[in-house]
Protein backbone atom coordinates (compact mmCIF):
# COMPACT_ATOMS: atom_id res chain seq x y z
CA UNK A 1 0.00 0.00 0.00
CA UNK A 2 1.40 3.38 -1.03
CA UNK A 3 0.34 5.63 1.89
CA UNK A 4 1.70 8.73 0.17
CA UNK A 5 -0.74 8.33 -2.71
CA UNK A 6 -3.61 7.62 -0.30
CA UNK A 7 -2.91 10.78 1.73
CA UNK A 8 -2.51 12.83 -1.44
CA UNK A 9 -5.77 11.41 -2.75
CA UNK A 10 -7.61 12.71 0.35
CA UNK A 11 -6.20 16.15 -0.37
CA UNK A 12 -7.16 15.96 -4.03
CA UNK A 13 -10.66 14.70 -3.16
CA UNK A 14 -11.24 17.79 -1.00
CA UNK A 15 -10.69 19.93 -4.09
CA UNK A 16 -13.67 18.32 -5.83
CA UNK A 17 -15.75 20.15 -3.21
CA UNK A 18 -19.23 20.09 -4.74
CA UNK A 19 -19.23 16.36 -5.51
CA UNK A 20 -17.63 15.39 -2.23
CA UNK A 21 -20.01 17.53 -0.12
CA UNK A 22 -23.04 16.19 -1.98
CA UNK A 23 -22.05 12.57 -1.33
CA UNK A 24 -21.08 13.31 2.30
CA UNK A 25 -24.65 14.42 2.92
CA UNK A 26 -26.05 11.39 1.05
CA UNK A 27 -23.84 9.06 3.11
CA UNK A 28 -24.84 10.77 6.36
CA UNK A 29 -28.49 10.17 5.48
CA UNK A 30 -27.69 6.53 4.65
CA UNK A 31 -25.95 6.03 8.02
CA UNK A 32 -28.95 7.49 9.82
CA UNK A 33 -31.49 5.44 7.88
CA UNK A 34 -29.56 2.18 8.14
CA UNK A 35 -28.74 2.86 11.81
CA UNK A 36 -32.42 3.47 12.56
CA UNK A 37 -33.28 0.30 10.67
CA UNK A 38 -30.81 -1.68 12.77
CA UNK A 39 -32.22 -0.11 15.96
CA UNK A 40 -35.57 -1.43 14.86
CA UNK A 41 -37.33 1.40 16.67
CA UNK A 42 -38.61 3.40 13.78
CA UNK A 43 -41.59 2.41 11.69
CA UNK A 44 -40.85 2.09 7.98
CA UNK A 45 -37.04 1.89 8.30
CA UNK A 46 -36.49 -1.59 6.89
CA UNK A 47 -32.75 -2.40 7.21
CA UNK A 48 -32.78 -4.73 4.19
CA UNK A 49 -34.22 -1.95 2.02
CA UNK A 50 -31.54 0.47 3.24
CA UNK A 51 -28.78 -2.08 2.74
CA UNK A 52 -29.96 -2.38 -0.86
CA UNK A 53 -30.22 1.42 -1.31
CA UNK A 54 -26.73 1.82 0.24
CA UNK A 55 -25.32 -0.81 -2.11
CA UNK A 56 -26.75 0.96 -5.16
CA UNK A 57 -25.56 4.42 -4.06
CA UNK A 58 -22.08 3.19 -3.04
CA UNK A 59 -21.66 1.41 -6.38
CA UNK A 60 -22.93 4.36 -8.42
CA UNK A 61 -20.65 6.73 -6.47
CA UNK A 62 -17.51 4.62 -6.98
CA UNK A 63 -18.22 4.31 -10.70
CA UNK A 64 -18.99 8.03 -10.90
CA UNK A 65 -15.61 8.92 -9.38
CA UNK A 66 -13.87 6.88 -12.09
CA UNK A 67 -16.04 8.65 -14.67
CA UNK A 68 -15.39 12.18 -13.32
CA UNK A 69 -11.67 11.46 -13.00
CA UNK A 70 -11.44 9.92 -16.50
CA UNK A 71 -9.13 12.64 -17.81
CA UNK A 72 -6.95 12.55 -14.70
CA UNK A 73 -6.69 8.75 -14.89
CA UNK A 74 -5.62 8.91 -18.54
CA UNK A 75 -3.01 11.59 -17.72
CA UNK A 76 -1.68 9.57 -14.78
CA UNK A 77 -1.34 6.58 -17.09
CA UNK A 78 0.57 8.76 -19.57
CA UNK A 79 2.98 9.69 -16.77
CA UNK A 80 3.46 6.01 -15.92
CA UNK A 81 1.15 5.36 -12.98
CA UNK A 82 0.06 1.76 -12.59
CA UNK A 83 -3.56 0.69 -12.15
CA UNK A 84 -3.11 -0.12 -8.44
CA UNK A 85 -1.86 3.39 -7.74
CA UNK A 86 -4.78 4.85 -9.65
CA UNK A 87 -7.22 2.73 -7.59
CA UNK A 88 -5.76 4.28 -4.43
CA UNK A 89 -6.64 7.70 -5.79
CA UNK A 90 -10.27 6.58 -6.16
CA UNK A 91 -10.30 4.88 -2.74
CA UNK A 92 -9.07 8.11 -1.13
CA UNK A 93 -12.24 9.97 -2.09
CA UNK A 94 -14.48 7.12 -0.90
CA UNK A 95 -12.61 6.93 2.44
CA UNK A 96 -12.88 10.69 2.88
CA UNK A 97 -16.61 10.79 2.17
CA UNK A 98 -17.39 7.73 4.34
CA UNK A 99 -15.35 9.00 7.29
CA UNK A 100 -16.49 12.61 7.22
CA UNK A 101 -20.14 11.54 6.89
CA UNK A 102 -19.68 9.31 9.95
CA UNK A 103 -18.13 12.19 11.90
CA UNK A 104 -21.00 14.42 10.82
CA UNK A 105 -23.70 12.04 12.09
CA UNK A 106 -21.73 11.24 15.25
CA UNK A 107 -21.11 14.90 16.02
CA UNK A 108 -24.69 15.97 15.41
CA UNK A 109 -25.92 13.09 17.59
CA UNK A 110 -23.58 14.09 20.41
CA UNK A 111 -24.59 17.75 20.17
CA UNK A 112 -28.31 16.98 20.27
CA UNK A 113 -27.91 14.57 23.19
CA UNK A 114 -25.76 17.19 24.94
CA UNK A 115 -28.46 19.79 24.41
CA UNK A 116 -31.11 17.45 25.79
CA UNK A 117 -29.02 16.86 28.90
CA UNK A 118 -28.30 20.57 29.25
CA UNK A 119 -31.83 21.83 28.75
CA UNK A 120 -33.93 20.52 31.61
CA UNK A 121 -37.28 20.32 29.86
CA UNK A 122 -37.00 18.70 26.46
CA UNK A 123 -38.93 20.77 23.97
CA UNK A 124 -41.01 19.14 21.24
CA UNK A 125 -38.60 20.27 18.49
CA UNK A 126 -35.58 18.75 20.23
CA UNK A 127 -37.27 15.44 20.92
CA UNK A 128 -38.43 15.40 17.28
CA UNK A 129 -34.81 15.94 16.16
CA UNK A 130 -33.62 13.18 18.46
CA UNK A 131 -36.00 10.77 16.79
CA UNK A 132 -34.85 11.79 13.33
CA UNK A 133 -31.06 12.13 13.67
CA UNK A 134 -29.67 10.65 16.87
CA UNK A 135 -28.40 7.09 16.37
CA UNK A 136 -26.95 5.10 19.25
CA UNK A 137 -23.29 4.27 18.67
CA UNK A 138 -23.85 0.46 18.86
CA UNK A 139 -26.11 0.84 15.80
CA UNK A 140 -24.21 3.60 14.03
CA UNK A 141 -20.92 1.67 13.94
CA UNK A 142 -22.41 -1.47 12.27
CA UNK A 143 -24.26 0.82 9.82
CA UNK A 144 -20.97 2.46 8.83
CA UNK A 145 -19.20 -0.91 8.53
CA UNK A 146 -22.00 -2.34 6.37
CA UNK A 147 -21.89 0.67 4.03
CA UNK A 148 -18.08 0.57 3.85
CA UNK A 149 -18.29 -3.14 3.00
CA UNK A 150 -20.90 -2.40 0.33
CA UNK A 151 -18.38 -0.08 -1.35
CA UNK A 152 -16.19 -2.98 -2.38
CA UNK A 153 -18.11 -4.14 -5.49
CA UNK A 154 -18.36 -0.50 -6.59
CA UNK A 155 -14.64 -0.01 -6.16
CA UNK A 156 -13.98 -3.18 -8.13
CA UNK A 157 -16.21 -1.80 -10.90
CA UNK A 158 -14.40 1.56 -10.71
CA UNK A 159 -11.04 -0.19 -10.93
CA UNK A 160 -12.25 -2.13 -13.97
CA UNK A 161 -13.40 1.08 -15.65
CA UNK A 162 -10.13 2.85 -14.80
CA UNK A 163 -8.10 -0.05 -16.19
CA UNK A 164 -9.99 0.17 -19.47
CA UNK A 165 -9.14 3.86 -19.96
CA UNK A 166 -6.19 3.93 -22.36
CA UNK A 167 -3.54 6.63 -21.80
CA UNK A 168 -4.18 7.93 -25.29
CA UNK A 169 -7.72 8.98 -24.31
CA UNK A 170 -6.23 11.98 -22.49
CA UNK A 171 -4.83 13.18 -25.79
CA UNK A 172 -7.87 12.44 -27.90
CA UNK A 173 -10.27 14.22 -25.52
CA UNK A 174 -8.30 17.46 -25.61
CA UNK B 1 30.27 0.83 -30.06
CA UNK B 2 27.25 2.81 -28.90
CA UNK B 3 23.87 1.13 -29.28
CA UNK B 4 20.79 3.08 -30.38
CA UNK B 5 18.63 4.30 -27.50
CA UNK B 6 15.52 4.03 -29.68
CA UNK B 7 15.21 1.38 -32.35
CA UNK B 8 12.17 0.62 -34.50
CA UNK B 9 12.22 -2.48 -36.68
CA UNK B 10 9.58 -2.92 -39.42
CA UNK B 11 6.93 -1.16 -37.37
CA UNK B 12 3.37 -1.02 -38.68
CA UNK B 13 0.45 0.61 -36.96
CA UNK B 14 -3.11 0.22 -38.17
CA UNK B 15 -6.33 1.63 -36.77
CA UNK B 16 -9.79 0.14 -37.32
CA UNK B 17 -10.80 -3.22 -38.70
CA UNK B 18 -11.69 -4.72 -42.09
CA UNK B 19 -12.61 -2.19 -44.76
CA UNK B 20 -12.15 0.69 -42.30
CA UNK B 21 -8.50 -0.08 -41.62
CA UNK B 22 -6.23 2.94 -41.78
CA UNK B 23 -2.48 2.39 -41.89
CA UNK B 24 -0.84 5.13 -39.80
CA UNK B 25 2.69 3.68 -39.95
CA UNK B 26 4.04 1.48 -42.72
CA UNK B 27 7.20 -0.56 -42.32
CA UNK B 28 9.06 2.07 -40.31
CA UNK B 29 12.73 1.37 -39.52
CA UNK B 30 14.57 3.89 -37.37
CA UNK B 31 17.58 4.14 -35.11
CA UNK B 32 18.17 7.09 -32.78
CA UNK B 33 21.45 7.32 -30.90
CA UNK B 34 21.84 8.60 -27.31
CA UNK B 35 22.04 12.39 -27.10
CA UNK B 36 20.53 13.05 -30.54
CA UNK B 37 17.96 15.81 -31.13
CA UNK B 38 15.63 14.52 -33.81
CA UNK B 39 12.76 16.50 -35.31
CA UNK B 40 9.96 14.62 -37.09
CA UNK B 41 8.09 16.80 -39.57
CA UNK B 42 5.38 16.21 -42.10
CA UNK B 43 1.84 17.20 -43.04
CA UNK B 44 -1.09 16.60 -40.75
CA UNK B 45 -2.11 12.93 -40.70
CA UNK B 46 1.23 11.64 -42.00
CA UNK B 47 1.75 9.49 -38.89
CA UNK B 48 4.32 11.55 -37.01
CA UNK B 49 2.39 11.65 -33.73
CA UNK B 50 1.59 7.94 -34.04
CA UNK B 51 5.31 7.30 -34.50
CA UNK B 52 5.96 9.15 -31.24
CA UNK B 53 3.19 7.42 -29.28
CA UNK B 54 4.24 3.98 -30.50
CA UNK B 55 7.92 4.68 -29.80
CA UNK B 56 7.06 5.84 -26.28
CA UNK B 57 4.98 2.74 -25.54
CA UNK B 58 1.76 4.74 -25.19
CA UNK B 59 0.32 2.64 -28.01
CA UNK B 60 1.28 -0.83 -29.16
CA UNK B 61 2.28 -1.27 -32.82
CA UNK B 62 0.29 -3.66 -35.01
CA UNK B 63 3.55 -5.41 -35.90
CA UNK B 64 7.30 -4.92 -35.61
CA UNK B 65 9.70 -4.39 -32.71
CA UNK B 66 10.47 -1.30 -30.62
CA UNK B 67 13.54 -1.21 -28.42
CA UNK B 68 13.94 1.55 -25.82
CA UNK B 69 17.45 1.54 -24.41
CA UNK B 70 17.74 -2.14 -25.37
CA UNK B 71 14.36 -3.14 -23.87
CA UNK B 72 11.81 -4.55 -26.33
CA UNK B 73 8.64 -2.75 -25.24
CA UNK B 74 6.46 -4.85 -27.54
CA UNK B 75 7.21 -7.89 -25.36
CA UNK B 76 6.34 -6.17 -22.09
CA UNK B 77 2.88 -6.67 -20.58
CA UNK B 78 0.47 -3.76 -20.27
CA UNK B 79 0.91 -4.08 -16.48
CA UNK B 80 4.70 -3.67 -16.52
CA UNK B 81 4.92 -1.09 -19.30
CA UNK B 82 4.41 1.93 -16.96
CA UNK B 83 7.54 0.92 -14.99
CA UNK B 84 9.63 0.93 -18.17
CA UNK B 85 8.15 4.25 -19.31
CA UNK B 86 8.85 5.78 -15.89
CA UNK B 87 12.52 4.82 -16.11
CA UNK B 88 13.17 5.59 -19.75
CA UNK B 89 10.98 8.41 -20.99
CA UNK B 90 9.55 11.82 -20.33
CA UNK B 91 6.67 13.08 -22.49
CA UNK B 92 5.63 16.64 -23.33
CA UNK B 93 2.22 17.01 -24.98
CA UNK B 94 0.77 19.72 -27.16
CA UNK B 95 -2.14 20.31 -24.77
CA UNK B 96 0.08 20.19 -21.65
CA UNK B 97 -2.11 17.54 -19.96
CA UNK B 98 -1.80 18.89 -16.45
CA UNK B 99 -4.23 17.76 -13.75
CA UNK B 100 -6.54 20.68 -12.99
CA UNK B 101 -7.00 19.84 -9.28
CA UNK B 102 -3.25 19.83 -8.60
CA UNK B 103 -0.88 22.77 -8.23
CA UNK B 104 2.17 23.11 -10.52
CA UNK B 105 4.33 21.60 -7.80
CA UNK B 106 1.96 18.67 -7.24
CA UNK B 107 1.64 18.06 -10.99
CA UNK B 108 5.41 17.68 -11.18
CA UNK B 109 5.76 15.69 -7.97
CA UNK B 110 2.87 13.34 -8.85
CA UNK B 111 5.16 11.42 -11.23
CA UNK B 112 7.22 10.35 -8.20
CA UNK B 113 4.35 9.50 -5.81
CA UNK B 114 4.22 5.83 -6.87
CA UNK B 115 8.02 5.53 -6.71
CA UNK B 116 9.62 3.48 -3.97
CA UNK B 117 13.10 4.73 -4.93
CA UNK B 118 12.40 8.27 -3.74
CA UNK B 119 11.62 9.14 -0.10
CA UNK B 120 9.03 11.88 0.56
CA UNK B 121 11.82 14.40 1.16
CA UNK B 122 13.65 13.39 -2.01
CA UNK B 123 10.43 13.66 -4.02
CA UNK B 124 9.81 17.18 -2.74
CA UNK B 125 13.40 18.28 -3.31
CA UNK B 126 13.47 16.83 -6.81
CA UNK B 127 10.17 18.48 -7.80
CA UNK B 128 11.41 21.86 -6.58
CA UNK B 129 14.72 21.38 -8.39
CA UNK B 130 13.11 20.79 -11.79
CA UNK B 131 10.63 23.62 -11.27
CA UNK B 132 13.60 25.90 -10.64
CA UNK B 133 15.23 24.57 -13.80
CA UNK B 134 12.29 25.69 -15.95
CA UNK B 135 11.96 28.96 -13.99
CA UNK B 136 8.58 28.08 -12.47
CA UNK B 137 9.52 27.88 -8.79
CA UNK B 138 7.65 31.06 -7.92
CA UNK B 139 4.46 29.75 -9.51
CA UNK B 140 4.58 26.38 -7.78
CA UNK B 141 1.35 26.88 -5.82
CA UNK B 142 -0.68 27.93 -8.84
CA UNK B 143 -3.14 25.59 -10.50
CA UNK B 144 -3.03 25.12 -14.31
CA UNK B 145 -6.05 27.41 -14.81
CA UNK B 146 -4.06 30.24 -13.17
CA UNK B 147 -1.11 29.85 -15.55
CA UNK B 148 -0.51 31.04 -19.13
CA UNK B 149 -0.01 28.46 -21.92
CA UNK B 150 3.76 28.95 -21.86
CA UNK B 151 3.86 28.52 -18.08
CA UNK B 152 1.74 25.37 -18.27
CA UNK B 153 4.13 23.95 -20.86
CA UNK B 154 7.10 24.75 -18.60
CA UNK B 155 5.40 22.82 -15.79
CA UNK B 156 4.75 19.96 -18.23
CA UNK B 157 8.46 19.96 -19.15
CA UNK B 158 9.40 19.91 -15.44
CA UNK B 159 7.04 16.95 -14.99
CA UNK B 160 8.73 15.13 -17.87
CA UNK B 161 12.15 15.71 -16.31
CA UNK B 162 11.43 14.91 -12.69
CA UNK B 163 12.24 11.19 -12.92
CA UNK B 164 15.43 11.99 -14.84
CA UNK B 165 14.66 9.95 -17.98
CA UNK B 166 17.27 9.59 -20.76
CA UNK B 167 14.68 10.19 -23.52
CA UNK B 168 12.32 13.14 -23.98
CA UNK B 169 9.43 12.83 -26.44
CA UNK B 170 7.77 16.11 -27.42
CA UNK B 171 4.50 16.00 -29.36
CA UNK B 172 3.94 19.44 -30.93
CA UNK B 173 4.99 21.17 -27.68
CA UNK B 174 4.53 24.63 -29.19
CA UNK B 175 1.29 23.88 -31.04
CA UNK B 176 -0.89 25.76 -28.54
CA UNK B 177 1.53 28.64 -27.99
CA UNK B 178 2.31 31.90 -29.77
CA UNK B 179 5.56 31.96 -31.75
CA UNK B 180 7.61 33.87 -29.14
CA UNK B 181 6.56 31.60 -26.26
CA UNK B 182 7.02 28.55 -28.50
CA UNK B 183 10.57 29.62 -29.28
CA UNK B 184 11.37 29.98 -25.56
CA UNK B 185 9.97 26.49 -24.87
CA UNK B 186 12.08 25.03 -27.68
CA UNK B 187 15.16 26.74 -26.23
CA UNK B 188 14.54 24.98 -22.90
CA UNK B 189 14.25 21.64 -24.73
CA UNK B 190 17.39 22.34 -26.79
CA UNK B 191 19.29 23.19 -23.60
CA UNK B 192 18.22 19.89 -22.04
CA UNK B 193 19.65 18.11 -25.08
CA UNK B 194 22.87 20.11 -24.96
CA UNK B 195 23.51 20.23 -21.20
CA UNK B 196 22.04 16.95 -19.99
CA UNK B 197 22.72 14.98 -23.19
CA UNK B 198 19.07 13.94 -23.23
CA UNK B 199 17.83 12.27 -26.37
CA UNK B 200 15.03 14.44 -27.73
CA UNK B 201 12.44 13.41 -30.30
CA UNK B 202 10.34 16.38 -31.35
CA UNK B 203 7.26 16.12 -33.53
CA UNK B 204 6.23 19.34 -35.23
CA UNK B 205 4.54 20.59 -38.35
CA UNK B 206 6.41 23.88 -38.02
CA UNK B 207 9.48 23.82 -40.31
CA UNK B 208 10.90 26.82 -38.42
CA UNK B 209 11.46 24.70 -35.33
CA UNK B 210 13.64 22.15 -37.11
CA UNK B 211 16.55 24.59 -36.72
CA UNK B 212 16.92 23.36 -33.13
CA UNK B 213 17.34 19.72 -34.24
CA UNK B 214 20.52 18.04 -35.43
CA UNK B 215 18.59 15.48 -37.47
CA UNK B 216 15.31 15.93 -39.33
CA UNK B 217 13.02 13.08 -40.36
CA UNK B 218 10.33 13.80 -42.90
CA UNK B 219 7.21 11.66 -43.04
CA UNK B 220 4.50 11.14 -45.62
CA UNK B 221 1.65 8.61 -45.64
CA UNK B 222 3.04 6.67 -42.67
CA UNK B 223 6.56 6.32 -44.04
CA UNK B 224 9.83 8.12 -43.36
CA UNK B 225 10.68 9.70 -46.70
CA UNK B 226 13.79 11.63 -45.72
CA UNK B 227 16.38 11.40 -42.93
CA UNK B 228 18.97 14.21 -42.75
Amino acid sequence: MNWRILFKSLKVAFRARKRVLFFMIIYAVLYIQLGRGLEGTSAGADPILWVFVSFVIATVYAVLIAQFRRRDIAILKCISWQNNDILLLLIGEVVLVSFVAFLLVFNVSVYILGLITYVAGVGPLLSELTGIIVIDLPFLIPAVLIIVFLQLPGLAAAQYRAMKIPPMRALREE
Amino acid sequence: MVNPIIKLEEVDKEYGKGKNTVAALKDVNLEIMPGEFVAVVGPSGCGKSTLLHVSAGLEQPSSGRILLDGVDVTLISERDLPKVRAQKIGFVFQSFLLIEDLTSYENVESVLWPSKDYTKEKQEARALEVLREVDMLERRDHRPAQLSGGEQQRVAIARALVNDPPILFCDEPTGNLDSKTGESILKIIANLNRDRKMTVVLVTHNEELTKFAKRVLRMKDGRITSDR
